[in-house]
């Protein structure tokens, strides 16, 4: 595979083409309405603006935090009602429109909390719920918002008031937030926030174990994204001077947003506006063209271009547009080879090897019938490698479950002594990469949809809050584990061989302080398992201490100080590598019980 | 019978199994020994066609059913008995046995197969109206066998029998085996238990890395040096 | 007290109309494991073709149901074979959500494009003439109604208990991977079960068009007490649902005449929100995974 275009040289070529191509499209959204000078025109990219704006904000959480919400409108409506009620009393919009803002922010974390923990369709439903419930609410208190009959907004006339004769303000203000938004979306993207709300997204277990607080980034995500679209609510209103409840907390307005973000590329940060830029003009134009009997029209072709777009181009317009970067990068060849530069690793004083660093004590375990693990207990010392294994099924895994904070014990203890010196007992993911614990998974947990630079920047956050400071730190990894050439390649681009390591080097550059590795040389050929052991011994020559579940024997022999055999659940045998393989009971678990006597 | 000459596959991008090839023939029992992650599951999935293969052709008394999908495999006889037991949680153990008569091949006979099958796991019987995931993992194995016997194959493959399970169940897992291989099924196993394996087949196949490393008689392999470092590292 | 009981009996007949609209919903929800966000549209079209039938074609709209149950279970073929199953091994499941709202919108607003906004009405051929039982007043389509989706549960329970096909679709529910070597076709069960699904709601399609107006946006007002009823009674349960349609029923029409009718969507929406979140697998539900913890 040479599909490693995405060189240093490349992605700047790439950045700065689409810089100017950024540049042009919004130079173009100004100018033309300017240019034409015609009220329809306006109409439409004053339009174009608002859903652009709109759009972008609702991809913050549907498409970085990958919450499909479809009752956005509520937080448009909050912006609308609380905009136009304030201005009612003589406060101007501008103020207004912070103060809906505000109001939007709270109640997006209050009501999305509890919706977190449910995924995919069913948060959908969740917030479709919520907006019929505000939307008979704004029916129902007609004292506060003129109920079914609505408000219009007092005409007084300018810049103070939002409200002007003429087009051209309007536009400079809805302008100017779908800049301002897109600035927010863009700089969420490019920091630890949008790492870790993609990281969330693709493979939550993944992200909590490199220490993201994935309900409190997505929180952040969902509140941000509330008031940015409440701000364009508010002026929404002041445009439109007049709102009701069937309008301003709408489904099919909500839906609407989400389709332009998930028509231009859900998740990227320009594609909304792509995707309002393209679709917004040739339906207003039907529109216009048509007249009443096109009533229906638009939204026909939305749905229609939402269904083939999910089917055949499920990336978005965006997708097409990388697709076209890669393709020509391909022809023009730019290909020029990382050096690596290896930079100074951490200085490390190793600690006194022989204490105690994690304690377990009588783990038990039931799936139903089953008894997973039964009355499990051991201890792993500082600077020691612990070997795990047994047959298949044995419950290794189960186990590391429960020592990495995923799954809760039915009985007994995991200790953990953290850096003060003192014994904790953590009982989440967030507590034990706190503590100095890393895990990796059996199964690979890259997160797709970003480079393995990027993928590694997400455990290096855990230590490093700035974008450089991560940067750094994870290239610092990328070298040691041998993934310096894959840098900016997609993670989902890796042989499995590159994917374990990919898997380890996240945890790595969380720095940790005892690493769990769940079969890590599974699958990957020969030469790669010497690399992969001289890696484990490196990694312990810093200082941290290791439980590994392997099932290369050659690997668990040359590497382990100590070994634990679990064989249906129970620790069968332990000690040195070479006394535990003799025992009778094990090579009876592993190959069966005459097998002793062959 | 059957017959895998230069079979590659994998999963989506990533390819498993090298150039695979080998044959089972009428009456035979036939096992495939390796690591984890060496492709034995994987080879079973794409003989029963669950997985595609990229190169390479199988055979089925002749016939190239290489692009079949499962429900046509299992129509010709090619049965699998699934790693892990997967068994239908929400169903009855009689629902279940009835699940592996599905096949048009089976329907009509299926309750004298009913009876056959349970002849031969008095427990089973026993637990005949009980919810599948009531029960222990010995007996899930047991039902996932039995199951597997209502199908009337003509070539029954099993995945891991021994898979999680105490080695004294183990040794019950592989009588029951023992007991299909004496009515003279055709039979390919794949397993980590490397001497009950061995004990049960006439032939079998080392795999490494998604290659064939050797292959021998059963009683050959039972010696072989190779078998015992690969497995144990002595 | 008269009127109390009334109130209750308003409720349970309207949890027969919820139930008859949800039972399809729920079937696709468990077998194939999508929500189908178009099936009120579904039940628009539905409502439609019988509205059409009977004012062009003279026909009681009872009599559709020969037409509109298997143009529906096409329908659901089609939608499952040409939208669902090429989206099933997508790496974003979600994308899913966004086939059927996508398709949701465009069913609406083409029958805004051929019909207008403005409501269609069905001739009604006295199904909504009241009757009275001692105090208790009812309309002969509702009765009608009730007992169809009483039978249409119990027919569609025993088909999956009972038969062999039946069984087959459960067994794809339960374990795809072990369906399909049972030499199942699993492909196959899922259109079926889509089919199955919309020609459900066309036969409720049938039933409801009668005493409903027809409008565009008629399927959004039902699929959303339908979404309720649905994760109430535990996705891809039918007992569940009917008994979650009962409820619902029930507080529509308790909390409409003690609480207010313009607040008895809050009171139905605050019911569900709660479920969802206290008890995602529903009331009836048990081993159901709504939350992949993976």
């Amino acid at each position: 595979m040479t599909d490693q275009t995405n060189t240093p040289n490349a992605k700047t070529v790439k950045r700065t083409t689409g810089a100017i191509a950024l540049a042009a499209l919004l130079a173009a959204i100004f100018i033309t309405p300017v240019v034409v000078d015609d009220q329809f025109v306006y109409h439409i990219f004053i339009t174009i603006c608002i859903f652009a704006g709109l759009s972008t904000a609702w991809n913050i959480v549907g498409g970085f935090a990958g919450q499909l919400s479809l009752g956005h409108a509520i937080f448009y409506g909050i912006g609308a009602y609380v905009g136009i009620m304030l201005t009612n009393i003589g406060i101007s919009p501008w103020i207004g429109m912070f103060a809906g803002a505000a109001i939007a922010a709270a109640v997006a974390a209050i009501i999305s909390y509890p919706c977190f923990r449910l995924h995919g369709p069913f948060f959908a439903l969740s917030t479709i719920a919520l907006l019929e419930v505000f939307r008979v609410l704004a029916l129902h208190f007609r004292d506060f918002t003129g109920g079914a009959t609505g408000m219009m907004i007092p005409l007084n006339i300018g810049w103070e008031w939002m409200v002007f004769r003429e087009r051209l303000p309007a536009l400079i203000i809805a302008f100017g937030m779908m800049c301002f938004i897109l600035a927010v979306a863009w700089w969420i993207r490019s920091h630890r926030l949008g790492f870790q709300l993609v990281a969330t997204r693709e493979r939550e277990s993944a992200a909590r174990a490199a220490g993201v607080g994935t309900v409190k980034v997505r929180l952040f995500a969902v509140a941000i994204s509330a008031a940015l679209t409440a701000m364009m609510g508010t002026f929404h209103g002041m445009y439109l001077t007049f709102i009701e409840p069937e309008s301003a907390f709408s489904l099919s307005f909500s839906i609407q947003i989400a389709m332009f973000a998930l028509i231009g590329g859900l998740g990227t940060v320009f594609g909304p506006l792509l995707g309002a830029v393209l679709l917004v003009p040739l339906t207003e134009f039907a529109r216009g063209a048509l007249g009443a009997e096109a009533i229906g029209l638009h939204g026909f072709v939305y749905g229609a271009v939402l269904v083939l777009v999910v089917i055949f181009v499920p990336n978005g317009l965006m997708g097409l547009v990388g697709r076209w970067f890669s393709a020509r990068e391909a022809t023009s060849g730019t290909q020029a080879a990382e050096v690596a530069t290896p930079e100074e690793t951490r200085t490390f004083t190793p600690p006194e090897p022989g204490e105690e660093i994690v304690r377990v004590r009588n783990l038990n375990k039931h799936f139903g019938g089953l008894h997973v693990t039964n009355d499990v207990s051991f201890t792993l010392r500082e600077g020691e490698i612990l070997g795990l294994i047994g047959p298949n099924g044995a419950g290794k895994t189960t186990l590391f479950n429960m020592i990495s904070g995923f799954l809760e014990a039915d009985s007994g203890t995991v200790e953990v002594k953290g850096p003060d010196g003192k014994w904790h007992s953590p009982t989440n993911p967030a507590d034990f990469a706190t503590l100095g614990v890393g895990r990796t998974f059996q199964i690979v947990q890259p997160f797709a949809a970003m480079t393995v630079e990027e993928n590694i920047m997400v455990g290096a956050f855990h230590r490093y809050p700035h974008v450089d400071d991560a940067r750094a730190a994870a290239r610092r990894t990328a070298e040691k584990m041998g993934l310096g050439p894959y840098l900016h390649a997609e993670a989902s681009s890796l042989t499995i061989g590159g994917l374990k390591r990919l898997e380890v080097a996240r945890v790595m550059a969380m720095e940790p302080r005892v690493l769990l590795l769940d079969e890590v040389m599974a699958g990957i050929n020969q030469s790669d398992v010497r690399r992969a052991i001289d890696l484990m011994l490196s990694i312990r020559d810093e200082g941290v201490s290791i439980i590994a579940i392997e099932h290369v024997m050659q690997a668990v022999m040359s590497l382990s100080d100590h070994v634990i055999v679990l064989s249906s659940g129970e620790v069968i045998a332990e000690g040195k590598p070479r006394t535990v393989v003799e025992d009778p009971q094990v090579i009876e678990a592993y190959l069966g019980k005459e097998f002793t006597h062959a | 019978m059957l017959e895998l000459s230069g079979i590659h596959s994998g999963y989506g991008q990533t390819t498993i199994l090298q150039d695979v090839s080998l044959t089972v023939t009428e009456g035979e029992v036939v096992t495939i020994v390796g690591a984890n992650g060496a492709g034995k599951t994987t080879t079973l999935r794409t003989i029963s066609g669950l997985l595609k293969p990229s190169a390479g052709t199988i055979r089925f008394d002749g016939k190239d059913i290489t692009k079949l999908s499962s429900h046509e495999t299992v129509e010709l006889g090619i049965t699998m008995i699934p790693e892990g037991r997967q068994l239908f949680p929400d169903m009855t153990v009689r629902e279940n046995l009835l699940m592996g008569a599905y096949r048009k091949g089976a329907q009509a006979s299926q309750s004298q197969l009913m009876d056959e099958v349970l002849a031969l796991f008095p427990r089973v019987e026993e637990r005949l109206e009980q919810k599948a995931n009531s029960l222990s993992g010995g007996e899930q194995q047991m039902v996932a066998i039995a199951r597997g016997l209502m199908a009337k194959p003509r070539l029954l493959m099993f995945d891991e029998p021994s898979l999680g399970l105490a080695p004294i169940i183990v040794s019950q897992v592989f009588d029951v085996i023992d007991s299909i291989v004496k009515t003279g099924a055709t039979v390919l196993i794949v397993e980590q238990n490397v001497f009950h394996t061995l004990k049960a087949a006439d032939r079998g196949y080392v795999l490494e890395n998604g290659e064939v490393v050797l292959t021998d008689d059963a009683d050959a392999l039972l010696e072989n040096p190779h078998v015992r470092k690969a497995y144990l590292g002595i | 007290m008269d009127v109390f009981l009334q109130v209750v009996v308003n409720g349970l007949l309207l949890g027969g109309l919820f139930a008859i609209t949800s039972v399809g919903l729920t079937l696709i929800f468990g077998i194939v494991k999508v929500v189908n966000f178009a099936h009120g549209e579904f039940l628009m079209i539905g409502m439609y073709a019988t509205f059409l039938i009977s004012t062009k074609l003279g026909l009681h709209p009872y009599a559709a149901v020969a037409a509109v149950v298997p143009l529906l279970f096409v329908l659901g073929m089609l939608t499952q074979k040409l939208l669902i199953e090429p989206l099933m091994s997508a790496r974003n499941h979600d994308i899913q959500i966004f086939a059927t709202v996508g398709l949701s919108t465009a069913l609406i607003n083409l029958a805004l494009l051929l019909f207008g906004a403005d409501i269609a009405t069905t001739p009604a051929y006295g199904l909504r003439t009241a009757i009275e039982i001692g105090p208790i007043r009812m309309l002969v389509g509702q009765i009608v109604m009730f007992g169809v989706a009483t039978a249409l549960v119990i027919g569609l329970h025993f088909f999956l208990q009972r038969t062999r096909s039946g069984r087959g679709i459960r067994a794809v529910a339960q374990n795809r991977a072990a369906a399909q070597l049972m030499g199942i076709n699993v492909s196959r069960v899922y259109m079926i079960t889509f089919g199955l699904g919309a020609a459900c709601v066309g036969l409720a399609a049938c039933l409801v068009a009668p005493l409903y107006p027809t409008s565009p946006g008629i399927g959004t007002y039902f699929v959303l007490t339908a979404f309720v009823v649905v994760v109430l009674g535990g996705l891809g349960s039918i007992g569940g649902a009917f008994l979650g349609a009962m409820i619902i029923g029930l507080i529509d029409s308790l909390s409409g005449f003690y609480i207010g009718s313009d607040m008895r969507e809050v009171a139905v929406f605050g019911v569900f929100l709660l479920i969802l979140i206290l008890r995602p697998q529903g009331l009836f539900g048990g081993r159901l995974k709504l939350s992949h913890v993976s």
